[in-house]
């Protein structure tokens, strides 16, 4: 009957509890990626964690519906990230807080930035100009490390538009980038 | 600054991090395993009651090549008490064997994975269903996630042999399989599902679930009153209820839930002037309520671990 079951279980989701070495597995492979997908999303590693966080809590407990399909959820938690952080960005507030003006330098240049800054940093700073949807593949192709062709199915985009995006946004990226740093 | 340049600015999480969060996930996971299994035996709304459904439904006549006219929809739930060794043994049946009853599986349609939706609206588009709202949500719970399982269609083929050898296994001798159900096909449809999840900081969750009923379509002419009969006793009712509960209930439009004795209570409610049910579980950790109701040709099902008095006031509220 497990096959009929599986169909029929779906109906309401009748959770049944997977195997935890796959999902050991799955946790110890997907955590960087996510970790890193928000880390080049947002720019900030404290911010990229709790983003992290938020995105698997989401996850591991609906994680049960994909008992058969380990491979499905691992596509399915970048949907939950993706989500998360247009969450994140929605609910951000337009103006920045007087906290964080403070740490705005103001009036240095691009040499001076560097120097305060690490790459990361500088980087997450940068991304932060770029449309939503550059910053979203970017964060996705080098932060997650998934395949333009992964990126694609996700973003419903084709895998040449992927690469052409990309390929224009490290172009912008490069041009912005301080010399020296 | 170019891609190897990038991919050089990853980085591992913290170990103290991941393991926080990994300890974090286990505990959530202790929790909604609880529920989980709370959920699974109070209900079998889920897999359970629908087998049962189709297993009563099992095709007694020959198919007509043109007319799969008999078509099972939910309209209201019945319950019925089972002993929990009883679902032990059709579990471990259905993992030894495979198919119990069927022999061939035609999936028409995958439901595919379940997608995250970002606001109700947008499972509504992706669902294609006008979604029901909460208008009561008791204090301390927020919005938690809201997702939509996609429609699936499926068709399985009997085998009146292998639903034989189970009433052997069971030791069901007595239960005789009504002649010409080999080869036959049922077909399921599964329309998508909507479920909004709530939770509060104190660990307490509500599931809201919402769909068209399921459909199942069976060739003509059955005597679903006898068919009845034997999935009862497969579900381990002694042959004189199976009989009695098989022939007072309206198997095309009544939902069996089946319930574990001396784990659950239920009892029959009103949601909006329509009958429901009300399935609550008070056993240590599997604590929690589920009402079952329909209404306009939809299924809802609302699930709570803040008792029934708060399930059935969320019921209500669902407009």
């Amino acid at each position: 009957m497990a096959n009929e079951s599986m169909t029929m279980s779906r109906l309401w989701t009748w959770a049944i509890p997977v195997t935890e070495e796959n999902w050991d597995a799955l946790y110890a492979e997907q955590l960087p990626r996510v970790y890193n997908f928000f880390r080049f999303r947002v720019g900030n590693d404290a911010l990229a964690e709790d983003l992290t966080s938020l995105t698997f809590e989401k996850a591991w407990r609906a994680r049960a519906r994909y008992r058969r399909d380990v491979a499905a959820f691992g596509t399915w938690l970048y949907v939950i990230a993706r989500n998360v952080a247009v969450d994140h960005f929605r609910q951000r507030r337009p103006h920045v807080a007087l906290e964080e003006a403070a740490e705005i330098p103001g009036g240095d240049t691009p040499e001076q930035l560097a120097e305060r800054r690490s790459d990361a940093e500088l980087l997450g700073r940068l991304v932060a100009q770029l449309p939503p949807r550059e910053a979203e593949l970017l964060a996705l192709r080098y932060g997650a490390g998934l395949t333009n062709r992964s990126i694609a199915r996700m973003t419903g985009l084709t895998e040449s538009n992927v690469g052409t995006i990309l390929h224009r946004t490290i172009k912008g990226l490069r041009a912005d980038w301080p010399e020296g740093a | 600054m170019d891609e190897r340049f990038l991919e050089n600015l990853r980085r591992e999480p913290r170990p103290e991090f991941a393991a926080t969060l990994r300890d974090k996930l286990r505990s959530q996971e202790s929790r909604s395993v609880a529920w989980r299994h709370g959920r699974t035996r109070a209900l079998a709304f889920a897999a359970a009651a629908v087998i049962a459904v189709s297993l009563f439904a099992l095709p007694s006549v020959r198919a007509s090549a043109t007319a799969m006219l008999d078509m099972f929809r939910v309209r209201k739930f019945a319950v019925v008490q089972f002993d929990e060794s009883r679902l032990e043994k059709l579990r471990s049946l259905k993992d030894e064997r495979a198919f119990l009853i069927f022999d061939r599986k035609e999936v028409h349609r995958e439901p595919g994975p379940a997608r995250y939706m970002a606001s109700l609206e947008a499972a509504e588009a992706e669902a294609g269903l006008k979604a029901a709202r909460l208008t009561y949500i008791p204090t301390g719970l927020i919005p938690d996630s809201i997702y939509v399982e996609g429609a699936g269609e499926a068709r399985f083929a009997v085998s009146e042999t292998k639903l034989r050898e189970a009433l052997d296994l069971l030791d069901l001798r007595d239960v005789s399989v009504p002649p010409g159900l080999e080869g036959q096909w049922v077909d399921v449809r599964k329309p998508p599902v909507v479920i909004q999840t709530f939770k509060s900081a104190r660990g307490n969750e509500v599931g809201l679930m919402q769909a068209m009923s399921p459909e199942v379509a069976l060739p003509p002419g059955l005597d679903l009153a006898r068919l009845a009969e034997v999935g009862l006793r497969i579900l381990g009712l002694d042959q004189g209820e199976a009989r009695r509960i098989a022939q007072a209930t309206d198997w095309r439009s009544t939902l069996l839930v089946p319930v574990p004795m001396n784990a659950s209570t239920f009892r029959q409610v009103t949601i909006h002037g329509q009958p429901g049910l009300l399935v609550t579980m008070e056993n240590g950790k599997r604590n929690g309520s589920v009402v079952l109701w329909t209404e306009n040709d939809r299924v809802f099902a609302l699930r709570t671990t803040l008792g029934s008095t708060v399930a059935v006031q969320m019921a209500e509220s669902v407009q």
